[in-house]
């Protein structure tokens, strides 16, 4: 395939995996970009150290363009995107925050920079320091999403902006593909698409629930991690929503996210309360998400996890090599596409 | 020539069809969406007397005699009750019009099933608005012609299922053997593009065609439309079981502020009176009555006449789909 997306990065498809703690590891990274996509490495759950190590984990799995993500609003997020840097990597996916001295750096050793964005205002901010593509996220998306949904979001957008638009939320399929190219959408993004193939390290549990649940399977709700997130709808889900904020448990998580990034919890403490209140708050809410994330990747538990996906679920319904999805992915697309053309001829 | 279900259905130009707006889909708007090539729309709730529709169907088949849509909710309202849909339904069957757009309530449950055969006989095709594919399939089963399949983005009464139209469609699609409308989202070439590839046949705009030149509203409505955005719409009602979507306004705040309170339906009543609505669609007060509108508002750019926008959607998706056919093959 041929779109501004793979010109710029060097790849076969327009198609990139999402960062999704737990879920974007090294070997999914390499088995994405080997397959033709891009790859991106989730650096959430990840230390400055362990970043490192993972980049050059990656590196010996592949020779192909490959990216890293840093949600900028997580402690420790700052410091892995430095690693990024430093490391020359190809691609670098920011979001939750301004990434402008991301874009700075990057371009000096010719790395391209993707925002995350929900909406025109943050969109057009990328654009204007720099950023070499948006990443639009729908409202259907995994996790943060906001109220406009892809079909609205995409074409206004690629409309008003110079920089190339990724599609994310919806997309599942070559019909997916087809009508985010149709939106002027220059590639695609996939999250639970991609998490549900042979090579994603997604518990089995929560791999065999994506290709049950239906396409409302879904909650919807500032009430888990404290801003707009999408979740597979569970008990455990519906538990943590009732919930809200529970800030003893949040102390607990908290502590274990120290050790994760390799901070003193002391030094994190006092730098999240400095912080003020409101992201002190958002940070709490942020551990016990983690925690219940992590539960639901790695352990598959299904009382206690919770798992970010998208309305798409209901449009899975079996786990291919990312190979296998991507070349069907590519047919699917031109079928629709050559049906179309005959209609509208 | 286009060339889909839907277009062979009705024999139309476009697959393009214009959705019911309360108090805007009159035998003008309708038959100029219909003489342009698409399918216009005539909303039954405007009228409350079988004569009133009767002479608003005959109105319009004076100004063209292309087909067009009669629209029909089946929700319980204070102004318009059972009795009105059986009219409604009697008076379709009797006319012979072309098409029903049938949302809310499946028209078995309201009218029996003899509703159902009495507009197979009368030769009229059957639509069912459906946020949901248990709600297609059920419309499938009794017999209808195609589905309506409506996204969280669209204006009006969406599903609290609040599956978007990029999901919802092929879902839909890919389930039934019946064709599929695409419904949320869509203003342009583009989204109707998509809409296609994600396997519907047509697709249906309510909010597009509000900013056209030959819809009654004050001018206010139409460049107000021009200026808001995508993100500038709210969901309300949630808290009284029937949500739905219009443009962010001092009132919707008011709905919403009460609603946060756990306020009750009468609060909730006299805010959201259709009487109302039709008074700001006339005076183009955009804060003095839920205005529900979709998200596509945010790709609404112009006020062209019904002609001018439906050759340009056409045009624009035959650019959009080329450049997608260079992607794939490239």
């Amino acid at each position: 395939m041929k779109t501004r997306i793979t010109e710029m990065v060097g790849i076969k498809y327009p198609m990139m995996l999402s960062g999704m703690s737990w879920i974007s590891t090294t070997k999914m990274v390499a088995a994405v970009s080997n397959a033709g996509g891009l790859g991106i490495l989730a650096t959430g759950p990840l230390n400055s150290a362990q970043t490192r190590v993972a980049i050059s984990e990656i590196r010996k799995l592949t020779d192909k363009p490959f990216g890293a993500n840093a949600s900028l609003m997580f402690p420790g997020a700052a410091e892995n995107a430095k690693v990024l840097l430093q490391e020359k990597v190809p691609v670098i996916n920011f979001a939750l925050g301004k990434g402008d001295w991301i874009v700075k750096e990057a371009h000096k050793y010719g790395g391209k920079v993707f925002a995350t964005v929900v909406n025109i205002r943050h969109a057009k901010r990328a654009e204007d320091y720099g950023c070499d593509a948006v990443i639009a996220t729908g409202q259907e998306a995994a996790a943060h999403g906001e109220d406009v949904t892809s079909l609205v979001l995409v074409p206004h957008l690629a409309e008003n902006l110079k920089i190339p638009v990724i599609a994310a939320g919806g997309f599942a399929d070559g019909r997916g593909l087809a009508a985010a190219l149709a939106l002027g959408a220059e590639g695609i993004a996939m999250g639970t698409r991609l998490m549900t193939t042979k090579e994603s390290p997604l518990h089995d549990n929560y791999k065999k629930m994506t290709m049950e649940k239906e396409v409302y399977d879904t909650l919807f709700s500032k009430r888990f991690d404290g801003i707009l997130c999408r979740v597979m709808k569970t008990d455990g889900a519906k538990r943590a929503m009732k919930r809200g904020l529970n800030l003893p448990a949040a102390f607990f998580n908290s502590q274990e996210i120290a050790r994760q990034i390799g901070v003193p919890y002391f030094k994190l403490f006092i730098g999240v309360l400095l912080s003020g209140w409101s992201n002190a708050r958002q940070l709490a809410f942020m551990a016990n998400a983690f925690k219940a994330i992590k539960l639901a990747t790695e352990d598959g538990d299904i009382q206690k996890g919770v798992l970010p996906v998208g309305q798409n679920q209901g449009l899975i319904h079996d786990e291919p090599t990312v190979a296998e999805l991507f070349a069907r992915m590519v047919v699917e697309a031109q079928k629709a596409q050559a049906k179309v053309n005959a209609a509208l001829a | 020539m286009y060339n889909t279900a839907i277009t062979k259905m009705f024999g139309i130009k476009y697959p393009i069809i214009c959705g019911a707006m309360m108090w805007l889909c009159k035998p003008r708007l309708c038959a100029a969406v219909s003489e342009a090539g698409g399918m216009g729309n005539l909303t039954a709730g405007n009228y409350e007397t079988a004569d009133e529709f009767r002479a608003a169907i005959r109105e319009t088949r004076k100004l063209t005699k292309k087909p067009f849509m009669v629209a029909i909710t089946l929700l319980p309202s204070v102004r318009i009750t059972p009795e009105h849909h059986k009219m409604y339904v009697n008076v379709c069957a009797e006319e012979k019009v072309d098409g029903i757009e049938f949302s809310g309530t499946p028209l078995d449950k309201v009218a029996g099933m003899e509703a159902v055969e009495m507009l197979k006989k009368a030769g009229v095709k059957m639509f069912h608005k459906v946020g949901a594919l248990r709600h297609a399939k059920h419309a499938e089963k009794i017999g209808f012609d195609g589905i309506y399949a409506a996204g969280i983005e669209e204006g009006g009464h969406p599903l609290n299922d609040d599956v978007t139209s990029m999901v919802l469609t092929p879902k839909i699609a890919s389930s039934v053997k019946i064709p599929v409308v695409t419904v949320g989202g869509i203003a342009d070439g583009r989204t109707m593009a998509a809409a296609m590839a994600l396997g519907a046949e047509g697709v249906m705009m309510a909010s597009r065609f509000i900013a056209t030149k030959e819809c009654e509203v004050h001018d206010n409505i139409k460049q107000e439309l021009i200026r808001r955005q995508e993100f500038e719409t709210v969901i309300y009602g949630k808290s009284i079981g029937l949500q739905g979507r219009g443009l962010k306004s001092k009132v919707l705040e008011e709905v919403l502020a009460i609603e946060a309170r756990h306020g009750g339906f009468e609060e909730l009543i006299p805010l959201l009176s259709g009487q109302k609505v039709k008074e700001a669609w006339e005076t183009g007060d955009v804060d003095y009555a839920p205005l529900m509108v979709g998200q596509s508002i945010g790709l609404i750019n112009d006020i062209p006449t019904c002609k001018e926008l439906l050759e340009r959607m056409a045009a624009e998706a035959g650019e959009s789909l080329a450049k997608a056919n260079k992607a794939c093959n490239g």
